[in-house]
């Protein structure tokens, strides 16, 4: 860090606040396909928070959060129990004590804007690749040439999104002011508050303390390495339940008092928020703080049904469930998946069956069915999949197709609503050949502005039909295209009723010349000559890391961008640019002073170059380190998971032939792969060492997640117990992300 | 940024380095396998079905100067051209009863079905009875015998079929095919010895035209060398997402195929002459994609194509075109709201218009989204169209009145089509279901559960249906063929879900309600068909709410294969095979199970006689 540190001068700042100057100069008079499609936006910003349209900057390889976070915040009763929680009289009581006590209170939604120097503890990989290569172009005489070709690839939008701002630096910590402890939950609401109390309805958010925590306080989010989504957005909902429950325990007084409904005050508009508000006011009027909220939004409940075989008695348990995992095969849909998910199973061999009624291990017949439906059903198609003749994890491309509504088949019959009707309004896509690298993006329905396609930095508005063009497939040999890498990961339903479906769709049809109006413009806006379009977009930059494989001279050419504009050259295009209202565009500059800028920018380069030569030594040498530190790693992991594989493989004795099958490897084990919240608990067996409280325990420890998915459960449950006790311990620690990893494994094997 | 090993795995080394141009200009040929084995053969009740042929035909190659290029993006929000996957549609020219005629046989198919009487049947098939005969056996079909076929009582219409009737002589398409200079036709390939393969055939073989993304293929199923294309057409740029052939006019000399096109055109091409004009050029009619497009029944030159954008155009396959505009003055003709469930239909040109000069004929506006497929009912009196939306509405096209709309699950509707006595309706859609409608009872019959993904396409099997029993296939996106019984005993009446859906089909026109009605009945008992209840009220277009999971009836598949490596797109069943097709190009014929060898009897023969 002060090595580069040293390096950037003081001359640097102004060189890129030339080269960003400049290039906004070349795109000032084209607006983004976004400003366009929001051209009509007028009047002042909603107090719901849902006409605003940030993207987020990526940290490199925070992809996985910055797409779970938009899913997140485009779900209306998420977002606003976010919002709205703790309590605004409460919020409002707290401010005035502190403002007694530290006489110099602020307002509450003054701090996001907090300088970047608040932060304390150093940022993992601070510079995002989209702030890398500030300067366009590589260095030499070919570097104009390449930024005319560049101009349509993402890479170079993000950074122009960027440099458009308003970049909202998420440094500050408010959780003082919510009257709670800092943690992933305060650091999602600030984003959530800043991106509302911003008056622009588009920019970026700098989620740095967000990412301070995760890292902080989970190991494996640490590590500059692709990381899954879907375990995200499971740590991330679980952390928040423990979040706010923990403030509920520290504020007994507030969960009794009942308060007025917070939501009544905000003039809300659309279905979803006329629902959660209902909802949520229902459940505020009766038991005053709700801490339910998660709950109520993402959890459902599994029953699953056990016949012995023996002696015939069904027994049933109920387990919770925040998200479900199901398995893929090839040429299926979703609701094919779900129906396997459900389907009946036999326990038997080494997989038996502890009955209480006859007392003993048993052959017996499993279901597991859906008691209760969750409001936002998110559906995680595991298409990470451990491979035995491989001994890794391999992506599987299976053709899954998802429709944009949904009803559920797998329902028990005392089930409440059983044809409740779901939407889908977010997709999160995975892109890459691998589990091990990619880049995450998420399409999400927004109120009124149809789909959006959110690509870290970058937010662009897509047609209907593009949403349904991540079914995935095998890759076809031999066809050069980059789309077939590009696969549905995570699937977010939301409840809806027929009465909306129907009037949206009569509302589609009220402005069929608007919105054909608007996709055609999205097409212009994304490339000039409609017929280049598909030559002229280059890759985006992780798939670019992923597919570049494992050139290091590759990655070395770019880093030293990285030293000219780290953190401190943020300001010229952080606040700087900021303009309220929509459209960000810059003054034009005349010929002249941009054939004066260009040349300053000549100029500077070359200096520069032999820095960045040094430079460029110094990163590759650490990085051929870094990198072996990696693999090392890696293999370590691969070598326990290996062996616990064959160890698993042992104990489940038919496992392996199952595999090859071509039905039954994928359903045999389909219970794991209910993602839950608490330590499952599946046979009665293992019910009996683990205490339940002990895995409730379990879950509130951050290590503990290595239990979020059922089957890590079974595997991590010999020394669960014991994390739980000394979760601090490096030691155990390591051991667990090894473990974790390894449930991973489990996980997508299943 | 590190780069974890391993490196990604693709089935054919690295998708991005550089191959040579795609757009070679080599034809590639079709090519006939015959695998066999027992995962080549659909074991039924009735008895083994064997794959007899796996014709594959060759997927055109781009055009020259439409060549894809390597995309490195993959978030290109460019969508490429919509691709229908094969779809085919059989024509046999000789005098033979089309399955849909074949009603009410009290025999299976290995009995001898040319024996029986051709019976009425053969009437309603002939140019003479364009407006049905008597008593054809239709329940529903026979009081339609005093209605008008679609556009007859409009006068401005009429000169139009006249003058294209010179004798025996159809009209055929102006432009010659193989010597246009339009660009939108890039090359034909006839075959070499077209007219003699077309003197020397039986005309009892199956012709198969196939539509596989720009090119339309002319095959003789029945030939030898079915392999060689009779004729080959490709066209430039355009996808050829539907096409029919008009079973009125066909003949060993004359046949008139209709092509609707990813670019909205439409072409009307007579592949004997090598004969084409083409229709809503540019889209000066309507500008979107044609996915479904069919003859309207019983017609020589009127056809209907489904836009994407949820409209259904008539057009005069002779007619010129003209720049449309609406004529209806108000936007909702036969609108009907009914609470919150609002269903808008518009009719944007009415059959009755006294414009008749140019195309289009009529103009329907029946969803905001897209039609995904139409199907008109046996007699041709009624049309069943399906949306993106899940919407099946029976439409009253003759009259131009809805009749009744139907919801999926969840979810579009993909495909639809009529049982052979047009009393049931299938659809199959995105809820992985293929769900059976009683026309006469206005309601859901049942819920088929057993595709694992998307259904694409179903059918009745017309050799194995009766009055009371009926057999059905369907194809899906998860590559499989799936076959079903049905019979009115096993399921029972349909629960009275609705009592207010309870009035029947049949009452079209107000002003003749009470004759219509009493006709019917009077038809109806005769028929002994389950009978609709009486009339209910004036008849509006009602709009059924969806059936919950619990309050209605599971088909379960009498059987269920993967037939194909790919998606699926096409079923057909034909007097001696089933045939399907996958959106790479293969066309499986399965051959019914042999004469005597599954005597077992079927489950379907006997059991309602």
């Amino acid at each position: 860090m002060s090595f580069f540190g040293k390096l950037k001068g003081g001359s640097t700042q102004t060189q890129a606040n030339n080269a960003a100057t400049a290039k906004k100069d070349l795109n000032a008079p084209v607006p983004t396909p976004l400003e366009k499609h929001l051209a009509d936006v007028s009047g002042p910003v909603r107090p719901d928070g849902s006409d605003k349209y940030f993207g987020f900057e990526n940290y490199g390889s925070t992809c996985y959060c910055n797409s779970i976070i938009q899913c997140l915040y485009y779900s209306a009763p998420f977002r606003e129990n976010v919002l709205s929680f703790p309590s605004k009289p409460f919020l409002e009581s707290l401010a005035e004590e502190l403002a007694r006590s530290e006489s110099n209170g602020k307002p509450s939604n003054g701090a996001p804007l907090s300088p970047r120097s608040m932060s304390a503890t150093p940022y993992p990989n601070v510079s995002s690749p989209a702030r890398k290569q500030t300067v366009p172009g590589s260095p030499g005489p070919g570097g104009v040439v390449k930024q005319e070709e560049n101009k349509d690839s993402p890479e170079f939008r993000k950074k122009l999104a960027l440099a458009a701002g308003p970049v909202l630096d998420m440094t500050g910590d408010n959780s003082v002011k919510y009257g709670m402890d800092e943690s992933l939950f305060t650091s999602l609401k600030d984003i959530f508050e800043a991106i509302l109390g911003n008056q622009s309805h588009i920019g970026v958010v700098s989620p740095h303390k967000f990412l301070e925590i995760l890292r902080r306080e989970n190991e494996m989010f640490r590590s500059a390495m692709h990381q899954d989504a879907h375990e995200f957005l499971n740590l991330l909902l679980n952390q928040v339940v423990d979040n706010v429950e923990l403030f509920s325990k520290q504020h007994p007084m507030l969960t009794q008092q009942p308060q007025p409904n917070v939501n009544g005050g905000a003039p809300e508009t659309g279905l979803a928020a006329a629902m959660s508000s209902a909802v949520a006011g229902a459940q505020q009027v009766g038991n005053g703080l709700d801490t339910h909220w998660v709950h109520d939004l993402f959890e459902g409940t599994l029953t699953s049904e056990t016949r012995c075989l023996t002696c015939e008695t069904t027994s049933q348990r109920d387990e919770a469930f925040l998200d479900l995992s199901v398995d893929l095969s090839a040429h299926t849909s979703v609701t094919s998946c779900l129906r396997k998910f459900s389907e009946e199973e036999m326990l038997c061999e080494r997989n038996k069956f502890h009955c209480d009624n006859c007392g003993g291990l048993q052959e017996a017949e499993k279901r597991m069915k859906i008691k209760r439906l969750p409001r936002i059903l998110a559906l995680h198609l595991k298409r990470f999949k451990y491979t035995e003749d491989l001994q890794r994890l391999q992506k599987l491309f299976h053709k899954v197709v998802y429709p944009f509504h949904l009803r559920l088949f797998n329902t028990t019959d005392d089930a409440e609503d059983p044809d409740r009707l779901y939407e889908l309004y977010a997709v999160v896509v995975h892109i890459g050949g691998g589990p091990y690298h990619g880049h995450y993006v998420s399409i999400i329905k927004t109120q009124d502005r149809g789909w959006l396609l959110f690509d870290d930095e970058l937010v662009e508005p897509v047609d209907k039909a593009y949403v349904l063009s991540f079914f995935g497939g095998e890759p076809v040999p031999g066809l050069q295209d980059a789309r077939q890498l590009a696969c549905a990961y995570v699937l977010f339903y939301q409840e809806t009723t027929l009465e909306a479906v129907l009037k949206e769709q009569e509302a589609e049809g009220q402005q069929p010349l608007e919105s054909r109006l608007s996709t055609t413009d999205t097409a212009e806006g994304l490339s000039p000559s409609k017929g280049d379009l598909r030559q002229t977009q280059t890759v985006t930059t992780p798939l670019g890391e992923a597919m570049a494989g494992m050139d290091p001279i590759e990655h070395a050419y770019t880093t030293p961008m990285e030293i000219l504009h780290s953190p401190v050259l943020r300001p010229p295009f952080d606040h700087q640019f900021t303009t309220p209202g929509i459209s960000p565009v810059m003054p034009a500059k005349s010929k002249k002073e941009i054939k004066v800028e260009e040349k300053e920018r000549k100029a500077k380069e070359k200096a520069d170059q032999k820095a960045r030569e040094l430079a460029m030594k110094e990163r590759s040498s650490k990085r051929v380190e870094a990198y072996k530190r990696e693999q090392e790693e890696l293999k370590r992991i691969m070598e326990e998971s290996k062996a616990s594989a064959v160890e698993e493989a042992r104990r489940r004795g038919d496992e392996a032939p199952m595999e090859k099958g071509e039905k039954g490897g994928l359903a045999r084990f389909r219970h794991g792969s209910m993602s839950l919240r608490a330590k499952p608990k599946l046979f009665g067996k293992e019910k009996e060492r683990v205490p339940q409280d002990g895995a409730e325990k379990l879950a509130a420890v951050p290590q503990g997640q290595a239990s979020t998915t059922t089957d890590a459960g079974r595997i991590t449950q010999d020394f669960a117990p014991k994390a739980a006790e000394s979760s601090s311990a490096a030691v155990e620690e390591k051991k667990l992300k090894n473990r974790f990893s390894l449930g991973r494994k489990k996980s997508a094997l299943m | 940024m590190f780069v974890l090993p391993p490196p990604p795995r693709y089935p054919n080394g690295n998708l991005y380095t550089g191959m040579p141009g795609g757009g070679s200009l080599l034809e590639t040929n079709n090519t006939l396998e015959h695998p066999t084995g027992p995962e080549y053969q659909l074991v039924v009740g009735e008895g083994t079905y064997v794959l007899r042929d796996d014709l594959h035909l060759a997927t055109p190659p781009p055009h020259p100067s439409d060549a894809p290029q390597p995309n490195n993006n993959p978030l290109a929000t460019t969508i490429g051209l919509p691709t229908a996957g094969t779809k085919l549609s059989i024509a046999v020219i000789a005098p033979r009863r089309p399955p849909a005629q074949n009603l009410f046989r009290t025999q299976t198919a290995q009995s001898a079905r040319s024996n029986l009487p051709p019976s009425i049947q053969e009437e309603t098939q002939s140019p003479r009875s364009d407006a049905g005969s008597a008593t054809n056996g239709f329940g529903s079909a026979s009081y339609y015998s005093h209605q008008p076929t679609f556009g007859d009582n409009n006068p401005a219409l009429q000169p139009a079929p006249v003058k294209g009737k010179k004798g025996d002589q159809r009209a055929k398409p102006k432009n010659n095919i193989v010597k246009s200079n339009s660009s939108y036709v890039s090359r034909v390939i006839p075959h070499e010895a077209l007219q003699k393969r077309l003197t020397e055939r039986s005309p009892d073989g199956m012709f198969a035209f196939a539509n596989v993304n720009r090119a339309l293929m002319w095959l003789d199923l029945a030939s030898d060398v079915k392999t060689e294309n009779m004729t080959k057409v490709l066209f430039t740029k355009a996808h050829a997402l539907c096409h029919d052939v008009n079973e009125f006019t066909k003949s060993s000399t004359h046949l008139d195929v209709i092509l609707g096109f990813n670019t909205s055109d439409i072409i009307w091409y007579e592949p004997v002459s090598l004969k084409y004009a083409r229709l809503n050029k540019n889209g000066i009619i309507n500008p979107s994609p044609i996915s479904t497009i069919l003859w309207i029944p019983n017609k020589e030159n009127l056809f209907l194509a489904a836009h994407t954008d949820g409209t259904l155009v008539a057009y005069d396959k002779e007619k010129e075109d003209a720049e449309f505009v609406p004529e209806e003055a108000s936007p909702v003709e036969n609108g009907h709201s009914n609470g919150t469930h609002i269903h808008r239909f518009h009719i944007k040109k009415s059959i009755q218009s006294r414009n008749q000069k140019t195309n289009p004929v009529a103009v329907w506006k029946v969803s905001n989204m897209k039609v995904n497929s139409i199907a008109f009912s046996p007699d041709g009196q009624l049309l069943a169209v399906v949306c993106d939306d899940g919407k099946l509405t029976i439409f009253d096209y003759i009259n131009e009145r809805v009749l009744d709309v139907y919801r999926s699950y969840y979810g579009a509707l993909l495909c639809v089509t009529w049982s052979p006595d047009g009393r049931y309706v299938l659809t199959g859609g995105q809820d992985d279901l293929v769900s059976i409608w009683s026309i006469a009872d206005s309601a859901l019959v049942a819920r088929c559960v057993g595709h694992h993904s998307w259904i694409t396409d179903v059918k009745f099997d017309p050799w194995r249906c009766d009055e009371r029993n009926y057999r059905f296939g369907s194809v899906g996106e998860d590559c499989r063929l799936l076959l079903w019984d049905f019979s009115v005993g096993m399921l029972g009446r349909p629960k009275p879900m609705s009592v207010r859906n309870r009035g029947s089909v049949s009452s079209h026109i107000p002003m003749h309600r009470v004759e219509s009605q009493s006709t019917v009945s009077r038809l109806r008992s005769n028929s002994s068909l389950t009978q609709a209840d009486g009339m209910s009220g004036e008849r509006e277009e009602v709009v059924h709410p969806v059936e919950t999971k619990a309050s209605t009836a599971v088909l379960p598949p009498v059987m269920s294969k993967i037939v194909d490596k790919h998606p699926l797109s096409w079923l057909g069943f034909q007097e001696h095979c089933i045939i399907t097709s996958c959106k790479d190009g293969h066309i499986r014929e399965w051959d019914r199970p042999k004469e005597g060898a599954g005597d077992g009897e079927s489950t379907t023969a006997g059991s309602g006689m």
